[in-house]
């Protein structure tokens, strides 16, 4: 009942950024002990780069690497080390905690581990019980991309999704945020499942090698099959439409910047979208009976559609179209999301408290499921950089305070970065006048109950 | 066979489209024996394009073909009195039903959650929805642009000056499939020890959501929200044209900015107005004019390669269906997987989603036929007789 499936699971986590460090953070939240492994000159780049964010209040603090949003809440729950893995001290020091985990995940060019004597033909000499976890652009192996750099952005064209997304007849378009990298943090998540039901099995531990192109590429499918069977590529872009139904569509609402989307699948649903507009004159209209005509007639079709969705704002569009049993909804932004009551109900928007007054309680997203005997939660913010060092070192490897010292000494362990300033902070109102943000509400905390 | 991580694991997958048949075609990946329990008329992924020589018979549906590989198949009719009974006697028999129908739909038909645990105490019943079980939208109709408008992504894709933009394809589909897949996972892992039943309830709304790492913290940070990006001065990491295509660069990773420089080859890059981000930003339009001069004469697979390879830059081009299907790196990887399909032939599908050392991706059959397993399931899971499965085809149950 209060079981967590990852009860007792050790992972040592060396991973940066988003795609496993995030998974990782879910690990957390189902009981898992996750150890993030930094180095003092490798610190997370979401601790302090331009991915991770504004700080509270817009304010760096005294430990600016501490204190950003994305690094909460990629790194929930998780225990911090520092290590310098270009010292063999450190890295002597990170293969005795890997040697007592279940789980080690990196993300390093396949050079790396190789270099160190980490690769899995070592490893499972090492622990053969242990299961490494690998996320690169394009996979190990000898293919001709498995050394390239690639981030998530760079990828999304690569896989394919670009080509597939933008406005009806445009040009390609990018997806949003780093799309790909969160299907690698899925594939570590289900990965991990397989991996440790077949450890409980056989006794085997087991290396997942992950290259978020091959995934990316599975997404797409469909397009990928109509070219090898028929030779044709249809994946043109089609903005918001559909391919089959008609129609479909992101439409202007009362307010500035208000949107609502809908979508009609069948003949029913067309007939309540047009009795729901005050236009049962279009039902039995011929150029719409049917998808193929709607399709055919779609930039008309939006014209009437918008000029009804303008008299509402995007909750009354949802609501009336629900309501008529049309699939439709409001385009929701972070405020929007960060304060719905829908997504509170189901406890998928969760307060977590610091110990660090200036960070206090703040609201960080859990997970998109729910397991009915099982509650889950996230255990706890993003750990300050180096705080379990001593605990790790000297309290479970057993090294003494006089050796710890050592360490310290030497850099090869430490509680701050080493470079300490801050990534530079806008004032707000700047930001939004460049179009870094939208906008920016003062009222934030009041909203949120925080 | 080699054993597999869910090689004891049974599953009944009564799921349709696109999110419960890749959840449990991942899980048949890993050894599970999957039965895909269609309605009479077959399950919505055979009524989806693309076709097999666009002729749209329900076993020439492409997407059927890649995500009921592995399966086997039945029909029947839950919607009949008799129908309910039989799947009920399966489900005692199995440890994973998925579906996704809309909230309370299957109650009305007697196979709610709690009814199936009273004839299996230990089921995992694995449920993808648009809204989840409950709270207020759990009642509301999806799809997904839906699920993309709720789940916050649109709102900061496309340009200011035009509508919120959703990604191409079925995205949210495939997420909430990879989702359910792995939350199913940690159930039947959790099972293991406590041999607890488990009612996994996934929301797709919250799938799209919970990719956004940047997004939602930032407001209960500092109260930034983001919006859509200015359609000029702002083209550089995001979509560039070239000779032949699109690209997409990135700072970061080993490449310098006087790499970059190089790469693009115009030295007036390297000066102080575009040293950073913001700088870059501040005159983005002049920026933007001479990246597209750098480029307009350039091809896309000859910039992939000089900047991964010599300037070690964070480089994408923008690749086609075509492309991906005679791609060297996806063939070194062994993505596609040959099958033998007994209506189109042989044809290569997309198959393994990643490597892996133990318990490797296994292609056992090719997606089945509509009601292909049911003299088999019926007669030897059931102890009907050949007869009674006649019967019961008659009678519309199968």
């Amino acid at each position: 009942m209060s079981r967590l499936p990852l009860e007792g699971i050790r992972i040592v986590d060396t991973s940066a950024i988003f795609a496993f460090p995030y998974a990782a953070g879910v690990m957390a939240d189902l009981g898992a002990e996750v150890i993030k492994v930094e180095g003092p000159s490798r610190v997370e780049p979401i601790r302090t780069g331009m991915l991770s964010g504004a700080y509270p209040e817009n304010t760096p603090g005294d430990d600016p690497w501490n204190r950003t949003p994305t690094f909460h809440v990629v790194n929930r729950g998780k225990k911090s080390l520092v290590l310098d893995l270009r010292n063999p001290k450190g890295l002597k020091v990170l293969k005795e905690l890997v040697l007592s985990a279940d789980v080690f995940l990196e993300n390093f060019t396949p050079r790396v581990t190789r270099n160190w004597g980490m690769d899995w033909p070592n490893l499972k000499e090492m622990k053969p019980d242990i299961i490494m976890m690998s996320n690169t652009g394009y996979g190990h192996g000898d293919g001709p991309y498995s050394d390239y750099p690639a981030v998530a952005t760079s990828q999304e064209a690569s896989h394919g999704l670009t080509h597939l997304t933008g406005y009806n007849g445009g040009v390609p378009s990018k997806v949003g945020q780093s799309y790909v990298d969160f299907v690698a943090s899925w594939t570590c998540l289900f990965a991990l499942s397989m991996a440790l039901r077949h450890r409980k099995k056989t006794g085997k531990g087991m290396w997942v090698d992950i290259g978020m192109y091959q995934l990316g590429a599975f997404h797409i499918s469909e397009y990928l099959m109509d070219w090898v069977a028929n030779g044709k590529d249809r994946s043109n872009r089609i903005g918001n439409r559909h391919p089959w139904f008609a129609p479909q569509g992101c439409y202007p609402c009362l307010g500035d910047n208000d949107w609502a989307v809908l979508s009609v699948r069948d003949d029913h649903e067309w007939e309540a979208l047009c009795n729901t507009m005050g236009r049962s004159d279009l039902v039995n209209d011929s150029k719409y009976i049917g998808h193929a005509n709607r399709l055919k007639n779609h930039d008309e079709l939006d014209q009437i559609i918008g000029e009804w969705t303008k008299k509402y704002d995007k909750w009354e569009v949802m609501e009336k179209l629900q309501d008529a049993g049309i699939p439709a909804g409001p385009v929701m932004d972070s405020r929007d999301m960060n304060t719905n009551k829908h997504y509170w109900d189901r406890g998928f928007m969760e307060k977590v408290e610091s110990d660090d007054p200036t960070l206090g309680t703040r609201v960080l997203m859990g997970r998109p499921w729910k397991l009915s005997n099982t509650p889950i939660s996230i255990k706890g913010p993003g750990p300050k950089l180096g705080e379990g060092n001593h605990r790790y070192i000297v309290g479970e490897l057993g090294y003494s305070e006089e050796e710890y010292q050592e360490l310290i000494d030497e850099a090869v362990t430490a509680d701050k970065p080493a470079d300490t300033r801050p990534i530079p902070t806008g004032n707000l109102d700047d930001m939004v006048a460049k179009g870094v943000y939208g906008y920016w509400d003062p009222e934030y905390r009041k909203k949120l109950g925080i | 066979m080699l054993p597999a991580a869910l090689d004891d694991i049974k599953i009944l997958d009564i799921s349709q489209g696109i999110s419960g048949s890749y959840c449990s075609k991942l899980l048949a990946d890993f050894g599970a024996e999957v039965i895909k329990v269609e309605p009479l008329g077959g399950e919505q992924l055979r009524t989806m394009g693309p076709f097999f020589d666009d002729d749209p018979n329900p076993e020439k549906s492409l997407i059927h073909i890649v995500l009921n590989n592995n399966k086997k198949g039945i029909t029947l009719n839950l919607e009949t009195t008799s129908g309910a009974r039989m799947f009920k006697k399966l489900v005692a028999q199995v440890d994973v039903v998925v579906e996704n129908y809309h909230p309370g739909y299957l109650k009305s038909l007697g196979l709610s959650f709690e009814d199936l645990e009273k004839v299996n105490p230990k089921i995992v019943m694995t449920s993808i929805t648009g809204f989840g079980q409950s709270g207020p939208y759990s009642d509301y109709k999806s799809e997904d642009i839906v699920a993309y408008a709720m789940g916050g992504v649109m709102a900061f894709s496309g340009t200011k000056d035009r509508e919120p933009l959703k990604h191409g394809g079925f995205q949210s589909q495939y997420e909430a499939g990879l989702n359910a897949a792995l939350s199913t996972g940690f159930a039947l892992f959790g099972r293991d020890f406590d041999g607890e039943s488990q009612h996994v309830d996934v929301s797709v709304q919250e799938v799209v959501n919970a990719s956004l790492v940047m997004n939602q913290p930032l407001f209960p940070f500092s109260g930034a929200v983001q919006g859509r990006r200015n359609p000029k001065g702002t083209m550089y990491t995001q979509i560039m044209p070239c000779a032949d295509g699109y690209f997409v660069s990135q700072t970061g990773a080993r490449a310098t900015w006087d790499d970059q420089v190089r790469f693009y080859g115009k030295p007036e890059l390297a000066e102080e107005r575009f040293a950073n981000p913001v700088q870059r930003l501040d005159h983005g339009e002049e920026f933007d004019s001479i990246l597209l001069n750098a480029t307009k004469d350039r091809t896309m697979k000859e910039m992939f390669k000089t900047a991964s390879e010599e300037f070690q830059m964070l480089f994408g081009i923008s690749q086609t269906p075509e492309d991906l299907s005679s791609c060297p790196q996806l063939e070194s990887r062994d993505f596609y997987q040959e099958i033998d399909h007994p209506v189109i032939g042989k044809i290569k599908i997309p198959f393994r989603l990643f490597n892996i050392t133990e318990s490797p991706f296994q292609h056992r059959n090719s997606a089945p036929l509509l009601g292909q397993h049911n003299e088999e399931i019926y007669t030897e899971n059931l102890g009907y007789s050949k007869e009674d499965v006649i019967r019961l085809r008659e009678l519309n149950i199968i």
